[in-house]
């Protein structure tokens, strides 16, 4: 079980991601869920990579219990896109989770855009990333996660 | 201008902050330097060929005096005392050291200044036209709108790590003196068939390795649609942007392969499909933010040409000096205004880098803003600075307090108005060096009487082909080139940035760094025997015989030489 960040707390966090061997739940790549989505049940968990195109979750998002972002490498920004289509357009409300070469430098951009658990960089400090999410008090533009009333407001 | 309040001082104080903090890790070893970059370069952090380079913002040119001498203050307390204007109106340092950045930041945020996204693959500093608000061509300031992007793009969660830079110009005039249309979105306002106006969308302009000239993706964008347009612009770049090739990975690359029409179609779905979470801009939002630009209160004065000053109704010399004359024709434009004039200081005195400013300098020309231009100055995106509102009563005095500061050099729009990069002896890089090159063009051209004869020449130099110095778009292009590791410059000719915006066609083989400047005299010599007139420009010369004529007698010497 690997150590998660949520809002304000650490946590251990039961799913398997795909490969993974050992109990718990399996998250399914986006493939694996498209291919079972008629008979899928409620509950289940997804790992999306950067590519995949995250419209596609559309016809199942009430069944996801979580989705996890995939951020491949430092500097590649596709996962914040995902993360504010999945809030905005999807209307998704359960947990959203960026995983990969995250360091505590990314997570306040991750919790803007909707992001509300973390699996940071194993190297991270965990506790010094959580001080990150009160590095900003103000913010221009309104976003998925809402941390601070943002200046440029954006319609309902 | 914009005046910063709470909120933003706020902001800026915990990103200085937040980037001492990072420095901090880095010195320390806790962040690697592949980890550090990123985080720097949003910080317009540079490590170049002799030192870290910071670039500071300078939001669509617009400065005010305070602002100026804090510019004077960091290139005397941090740097060696000056600094460069560069081509997309902001300003750098070469000689920083690293541990002191946090202390730069914190001292420009005193002054409502930062360095945020002047690097890196993010939303670059806005640019705009560096006559907006006093230009006669003007259909309305694109300050207000420029501001709006500004504070939008900043830190915007969503799009802080694109595939690659991107940049952003916006004009409101008939005649475009921002280069939009060579930016990766180009913003032009226009009157909508309600009067009202709205904007004229550009996507997918860029010099670089590929230039290509911005394909019109919207006719009319209401107004208050601007941000959530930008929006689904930069969402689908983000999305579907090469991120395999760092030379593919601009947002012109994506348009050319999906096509205007479909790329078009994928905008306007995402921005339909977007309309919930999408930026508003309330009509009291918009209005507050023109209310930032209104016009200074003029004065009522005649319109009075002043180079006439002195001279007897009947005829009779007039008592200012050629000098005055020769500036005013060639460093002062029209304004808007009856009775005013707007003054371009020229930073490209012969012998000087192009667009290199002393602190002294700088010191000196804030107090003469606060005293002849409501204490403004701006940066234009062909490194002089403007002032822009100069009663034209007062001209002859401006230019001699100019003179003696080595700002009043009157050949602006001539040939020695060069753009030029930093090239080889700052820039990690570059291939070959612009500086000297810049200095062999001064040398060879030091007649001001030619230069005025031969009318406009934009020359624009780079010294590698990421195109800092607009090479593409000059009259006549220098870019240089490495062969074999020794310097080489490949020349165009026929390019432009503005009206019928055009790439410059290549006149053959590159020619050795010691042969540019002449080279430059032999095209020159072919438009002065084959013009039609002294009224025929050199551009529209180029563009009637085409570059054969120019080619033959570049190379023909070379024959007749070797």
């Amino acid at each position: 079980m690997r150590q998660i960040l949520r809002q304000h707390e650490l946590g251990l966090d039961p799913w398997r991601y795909p490969g993974e061997a050992g109990s718990g739940p399996q998250l399914l790549t986006l493939a694996q869920l498209l291919a079972a989505a008629p008979l899928l049940p409620a509950g289940v968990g997804v790992y999306m990579e950067p590519t995949d195109d995250v419209q596609q979750l559309a016809g199942v998002i009430d069944k996801m219990a979580l989705i996890v972002v995939h951020f491949e490498k430092n500097g590649d920004g596709r996962g914040f896109s995902q993360a504010q289509l999945l809030r905005q357009q999807l209307r998704y409300a359960g947990e959203l989770r960026a995983c990969g070469a995250l360091k505590r430098d990314h997570l306040y951009l991750l919790a803007r855009c909707g992001f509300d658990a973390f699996d940071l960089d194993p190297t991270e400090d965990r506790g010094a990333a959580l001080a990150q999410l009160q590095r900003f008090s103000v913010a221009y533009q309104g976003s998925s996660g809402t941390l601070v009333q943002p200046r440029l407001r954006t319609q309902a | 201008m914009y005046r910063y309040d709470e909120f933003d001082r706020t902001f800026l104080a915990e990103r200085v902050a937040e980037f001492r903090e990072q420095t901090r890790r880095f010195l320390a070893g806790e962040l690697s330097e592949d980890e550090f970059r990123p985080l720097r370069l949003r910080n317009g952090l540079y490590i170049q060929t002799h030192a870290p380079m910071l670039r500071v913002a300078i939001p669509y040119g617009l400065l005010d005096s305070r602002q100026l001498r804090m510019l004077a203050h960091i290139a005397r307390r941090y740097d060696r005392g000056y600094g460069h204007f560069s081509t997309r109106q902001n300003i750098q340092y070469n000689w920083p050291k690293l541990a002191e950045v946090p202390d730069i930041l914190a001292d420009l945020a005193t002054v409502d200044m930062h360095a945020i996204q002047t690097s890196g693959n993010c939303i670059r500093n806005v640019t705009a036209d560096h006559l907006a608000g006093v230009a006669p061509d003007e259909l309305e300031d694109p300050r207000p709108w420029c501001e709006l992007i500004r504070q939008w793009s900043t830190l915007h969660p969503e799009f802080y790590y694109l595939p690659r830079k991107f940049k952003i110009a916006v004009t409101g005039a008939a005649t475009d003196r921002a280069a939009s249309e060579v930016h990766d979105i180009g913003l032009h306002l226009v009157r909508g068939a309600d009067g009202i106006t709205g904007f004229e969308v550009l996507v997918g302009g860029g010099l670089g390795r590929m230039p290509i000239i911005g394909k019109r993706i919207r006719s009319f964008l209401p107004q208050q649609e601007l941000l959530a347009y930008l929006e689904a612009i930069l969402r689908v770049y983000n999305r579907h942007g090469r991120r395999d090739n760092i030379h593919r990975a601009r947002i012109k690359v994506l348009v050319k392969a999906l096509g205007v029409p479909e790329f078009t179609r994928q905008v306007e779905a995402e921005y339909a499909a977007s309309r919930a979470g999408a930026p508003r801009l309330e009509a009291a939002q918009i209005e507050r933010m023109r209310a930032f630009f209104v016009a200074p209160a003029y004065r009522s004065l005649p319109d009075e040409d002043p180079t006439r000053a002195g001279a007897a109704p009947g005829g009779g010399a007039p008592s200012v000096s050629a000098a005055f004359i020769a500036w005013y024709r060639h460093n002062t434009r029209a304004h808007k205004v009856s009775g005013y004039r707007v003054v371009l200081v020229s930073l490209k005195k012969h012998g000087e880098p192009p667009g290199d400013m002393f602190d002294a300098q700088m010191d000196a020309l804030a107090d003469l803003a606060d005293r002849y231009s409501c204490g403004q100055i701006r940066v234009t995106h062909d490194q002089n600075l403007v002032l822009a509102d100069v009663a034209q009563t007062e001209l002859t005095a401006l230019h001699a307090a100019l003179e003696p500061l080595g700002l009043a050099t009157p050949n602006i729009g001539t040939l020695t108005d060069m753009i030029c990069c930093p090239g080889l002896d700052f820039c990690s890089l570059a291939n070959a060096g612009s500086i000297d090159v810049a200095r062999q063009i001064h040398e060879q051209f030091s007649d001001f009487d030619y230069l005025y004869d031969l009318g406009e020449v934009q020359l624009k130099m780079s010294g590698c082909m990421n195109a800092c110095g607009h090479h593409h778009v000059g009259h006549i292009g220098i870019l240089g080139v490495d062969k074999h590791g020794e310097e080489w410059y490949q020349i165009t000719l026929g390019g432009s940035a503005s009206g019928q915006v055009a790439l410059g066609e290549v006149i053959g083989p590159s020619v050795a760094k010691a042969r540019v400047a002449t080279t430059i005299a032999r095209i020159l010599d072919v438009y002065v025997e084959r013009r039609n007139s002294s009224e025929e420009s050199f551009l529209q010369a180029v563009r009637r015989l085409g570059v054969a004529p120019f080619r033959e007698r570049v190379y023909a010497a070379d024959t007749a030489a070797a």
